[in-house]
């Protein structure tokens, strides 16, 4: 279609289209999440349950893999290490225990061998009460030379590790009398909290999709009670992106927020349980710590939190764009 | 610059609102669209706007039939054009400023040009110095002129106006109308819906008359 030759000329496009495009990215960006973060305050309310809901949900699953880390640390406690008693003939001289000692500390399992010879278990004994008389009754030392030996701990995580192999192989030298294996609880342990593990990520698995549904509800609200307003920019050439983005933004602080809220909460229950913990460790003889949450834990939950927050927010809006597609009729 | 090519429009309803319209208006046109009520003067606008699609025949803008736009494209396409409706669609939980700013907002303009823009356009409709006040607070021809400087601050090139003066007193009817011939001095192609017609033959503008089809 031709101009009409009139002086009129089309008035100059808006002045956007002719700026660059990174500043109206940025514009469009620092708009959204001003606007976002004014709805957050706009009804503080619903706003606190929505974060205290978040963050509830995402506690548990956070404080049961604290929970399961601690345990771990547990497990892996040197003083705590699962140990091999070798219980040698009583014919075998000290002389052979200390050889045969100095063979063993050379396998590939063996970290370390200690021998405890039968005068030193014998002094061991007379120290524990009510023995020391039993004793004086014998006429000679009834206790064997005996070996102790520390496995090395990587080969314990190993659940295939041949613990009966081991046995058989110990058994074997002529000097032992009997093994004793004391590694079965570690393994058995370990397999514990490997189900644990499962069980953790299925509770957060789905607790996460709780934040999923509470952030999306939550959106979804906001929604319906900004249809008209989503209906006018619509009218004015919004796109679906941008009506999209001040929703994600508000997806994402809640998210986020949410997050930070449930750090909190566990830290305060960490506090609670950190003085009893210490003092049963100490009940122990163990100077057991109870771990808290490290600098890259934290990061890992915002990071989820707010991704989660992402999630539920794009699915409440692409829901609603996509209904109203075609229904922004006057 | 607008072409209606045999177009007909009938709802789901069953309702027949335009029956083969031809119609050409050339750029930096001003033409009123009169009519009864139910005349099809609101869908003849909504048409243009891509608010309607029509069930025959086509539209085109610049020699481009609007059946051609993609969906993507309408958003881009609908920034060109200022709509005024008969009621003024305000947003109610924000400022006279920040309604007015909203099309530059989501064209993603700067902070001080859409300042100066919004001032501009508040200035033209004669509302300088009410940025902060809030649409409830407005009379109907405040709120009418608040949706008028919105449909403007983005220098559209295709202004529609459907009923812009349906709530107001003639003197100011007369001055809005005079308003939208201002902008059509400056280029843009306008298209006003009214059934008003003493304010219609006092603008000596094309006048297109619509008859109710039956």
């Amino acid at each position: 279609m031709a101009n009409p030759s009139n002086k009129k000329t089309a008035p100059k496009r808006n002045a956007a289209s002719t700026t660059n495009p990174l500043s109206v990215w940025w514009n469009q960006q620092a708009s959204a999440i001003k606007f976002s973060m004014e709805r957050l305050w706009f009804n503080p309310v619903s706003t606190w349950i929505t974060l205290a809901a978040i963050a509830i949900a995402l506690s548990l699953p956070t404080s049961l893999h604290l929970l399961l880390k601690n345990m771990q640390t547990l497990t892996a406690d040197k003083r705590e290490v699962p140990t091999i008693t070798l219980f040698l003939k009583q014919s075998v001289a000290e002389q052979q225990a200390k050889d045969r000692a100095e063979l063993l500390s050379e396998m590939p399992e063996i970290d370390n061998v200690r021998v405890v010879t039968r005068e030193e278990a014998l002094a061991d004994f007379r120290k524990i009460t009510g023995f020391a008389q039993t004793l004086e009754t014998l006429d000679e030392n009834p206790l064997p030379h005996v070996l102790i030996l520390t496995p090395r701990l990587s080969l314990l995580g190993d659940l295939e590790m041949d613990v009966e192999g081991l046995s058989k192989k110990l058994k074997a030298f002529p000097e032992v009398d009997d093994v004793q294996i004391d590694v079965e609880w570690v393994q058995r342990l370990r397999g514990i909290l490997r189900i644990a593990e499962r069980i953790v990520l299925v509770v957060s698995i789905l607790l996460g999709l709780t934040v999923l549904l509470v952030v999306g509800n939550t959106i979804r609200l906001d929604i319906e009670n900004r249809k008209e307003e989503i209906r006018v920019t619509q009218l004015i050439g919004a796109t679906n992106a941008y009506i999209r983005r001040p929703f994600i933004y508000n997806g994402i602080w809640l998210g986020l927020f949410g997050g930070v809220l449930s750090l909190v909460i566990v830290h305060v229950a960490l506090l609670f349980l950190v003085e009893p913990v210490t003092k049963l460790a100490n009940l122990y003889g163990s100077t057991f710590i109870l771990s808290g949450i490290d600098v890259f834990m934290t990061l890992k939950i915002l990071l989820a939190s707010s991704l989660l927050g992402i999630i539920g927010s794009w699915l409440a809006v692409g829901r609603y764009l996509w209904q109203s597609d075609d229904a922004i009729k006057d | 610059m607008i072409e209606f090519k045999q177009v007909s429009k009938k709802y789901p309803t069953g309702q027949l609102a335009l029956y083969n319209i031809n119609l050409t208006l050339e750029a930096g046109e001003m033409v009123f669209i009169t009519g009864h009520s139910g005349a099809g003067k609101s869908t003849l606008l909504k048409l243009v706007a891509m608010l309607e699609r029509p069930s025959k025949g086509e539209v085109l803008i610049g020699g481009r039939s609007l059946s051609k736009l993609g969906r993507g494209q309408i958003p881009n396409y609908r920034r060109r054009i200022g709509f005024i409706f008969q009621d003024p669609h305000l947003l109610y939980d924000r400022s006279v400023f920040d309604n007015i700013a909203l099309p530059l907002r989501i064209a993603g303009m700067g902070q001080s040009e859409t300042r100066r823009r919004v001032q501009a356009a508040l200035d033209k409709v004669g509302l300088t110095g009410r940025e902060t006040t809030f649409p409830l607070m407005l009379s109907a021809g405040e709120k009418q002129r608040v949706g008028i400087a919105r449909a403007m601050v983005n220098k559209p090139t295709i202004i529609l106006a459907d009923e812009p003066t349906g709530n107001l007193d003639p003197e100011l009817a007369q001055d809005i109308m005079f308003t939208f011939a201002q902008f059509n001095e400056l280029g843009a192609t306008v298209m006003i819906a009214s059934h008003d017609h003493g304010l219609v033959e006092r603008m000596k503008k094309r006048t297109i008359v619509l008859q109710k089809v039956d």
